[in-house]
């Protein structure tokens, strides 16, 4: 027993954002903050990134409460603006990645066989992760990770339920060669 | 369904629902952000004197008011101010300045998650104010100009606010 502290709802928070009261957005950056920081670090893989595009994202969804229309959803209306924002923070560090082990091949050659030895489970399915195309990471990340029904996935994304549960797919079987790979080196 | 030899893949779903701890400070940021990025675009109307140009850019640069842009009609409310201080550890803020005769008790400040804020409707005219946290603590605003005329020696901020024809 004991006395249950009872939240404010989201609708209530934004309603109480939108009459002046900005401590009311604290609260809701406080409840979405892990769960959305959580997606955007496995999505983009690069913490630093991660935290500004979920910084962005606040400030964004801030900006545009007017266009909440729904303000008991504003969960995942803020999820759909966290979307679109790794995307393009993904586009940008993928540009990066690819200069960069450009360069470093040419420096390096086939250094990076001794590497593999000492991988971890943990960086053995960062990479695995980041091996994957990007829209096979979100579409798994935000069925199996986050748990999202299929429908509210692609109301995020824009995409069909088909083309999202085959990219679900891809991504399972992807893994799983990707993980088997690095058992092996 | 999946197949049996999915497991790796389960595995691999497991670790990733574990939490990631995020930087704490990112709700500050933000806010801070929020705060400062969404000052107000207020109007210079044609028939406004230099002096009034000259005081409603001074509020634009100093003022904390946060401009909301799902008000209807956002000119009739441009003299209500939004003041916030970002304090996570403060017991208790209040705002006091010319507004309220620095009395604590008239303007208490309210927080959630140590974003301390509250609103107030002003006359259009120049303001001295600062926050007083947990009873004793003197704190000019970090968001907007200094007071240099201030004769008690505490640190102090100071906000103008326009309006149409003053």
């Amino acid at each position: 027993m004991g006395i249950n502290k009872v939240e404010p709802s989201d609708a209530e928070l934004v309603r109480r954002v939108r009459a002046g009261d900005i401590g009311a957005y604290g609260a809701l950056v406080s409840r979405y903050r892990d769960r959305l920081g959580r997606y955007a670090v496995h999505m983009i893989g690069d913490r630093e990134d991660a935290e500004e595009a979920l910084q962005d994202s606040f400030v964004r969804a801030y900006r545009s409460l007017a266009r909440c229309d729904d303000p008991a959803r504003f969960g995942a209306w803020l999820y759909g603006i966290l979307v679109n924002r790794c995307r393009t923070t993904g586009a940008r560090a993928a540009r990066r990645r690819r200069m960069f082990v450009n360069d470093a091949q040419a420096l390096n050659g086939a250094a990076h066989a001794d590497q593999a030895d000492r991988l971890d489970w943990t960086d053995a399915v960062e990479r695995a992760l980041a091996r994957l195309a990007p829209e096979y990471r979100e579409a798994f990340l935000l069925k199996h990770v986050e748990d999202l029904e299929y429908d509210e996935i692609s109301e995020l994304t824009g995409a069909g339920v088909s083309a999202l549960k085959m990219r679900v797919k891809r991504a399972r079987e992807q893994l799983q060669k990707y993980l088997r790979e690095a058992e092996h080196v | 369904m999946f197949e049996p030899e999915d497991e790796t893949v389960e595995r691999v779903i497991q670790h990733l629902r574990r939490p990631v701890a995020i930087d704490a400070g990112l709700d500050a940021r933000v806010m801070r952000e929020i705060a400062q990025a969404s000052s107000p675009r207020r109007r210079v109307w044609p028939r406004w004197s230099a002096a009034a140009a000259a005081a409603a850019a001074a509020a634009v640069l100093g003022a904390v008011l946060v401009a909301r842009p799902w008000a209807q009609n956002a000119t009739r409310r441009a003299d209500t101010l939004q003041f916030v201080l970002v304090a996570p550890q403060a017991a208790s803020v209040a705002l006091v300045g010319d507004f309220n005769d620095w009395d604590p008790a008239r303007s208490p400040m309210q927080t959630a998650h140590g974003i301390w804020a509250t609103a107030l409707r002003l006359a259009p005219g120049r303001y001295r104010y600062a926050f007083l946290v947990n009873g004793v603590e003197w704190r000019a605003d970090p968001g907007a100009p200094a007071a240099k005329d201030d004769e008690f020696g505490t640190p102090s901020s100071v906000v103008t606010v326009g309006g149409r024809g003053s």
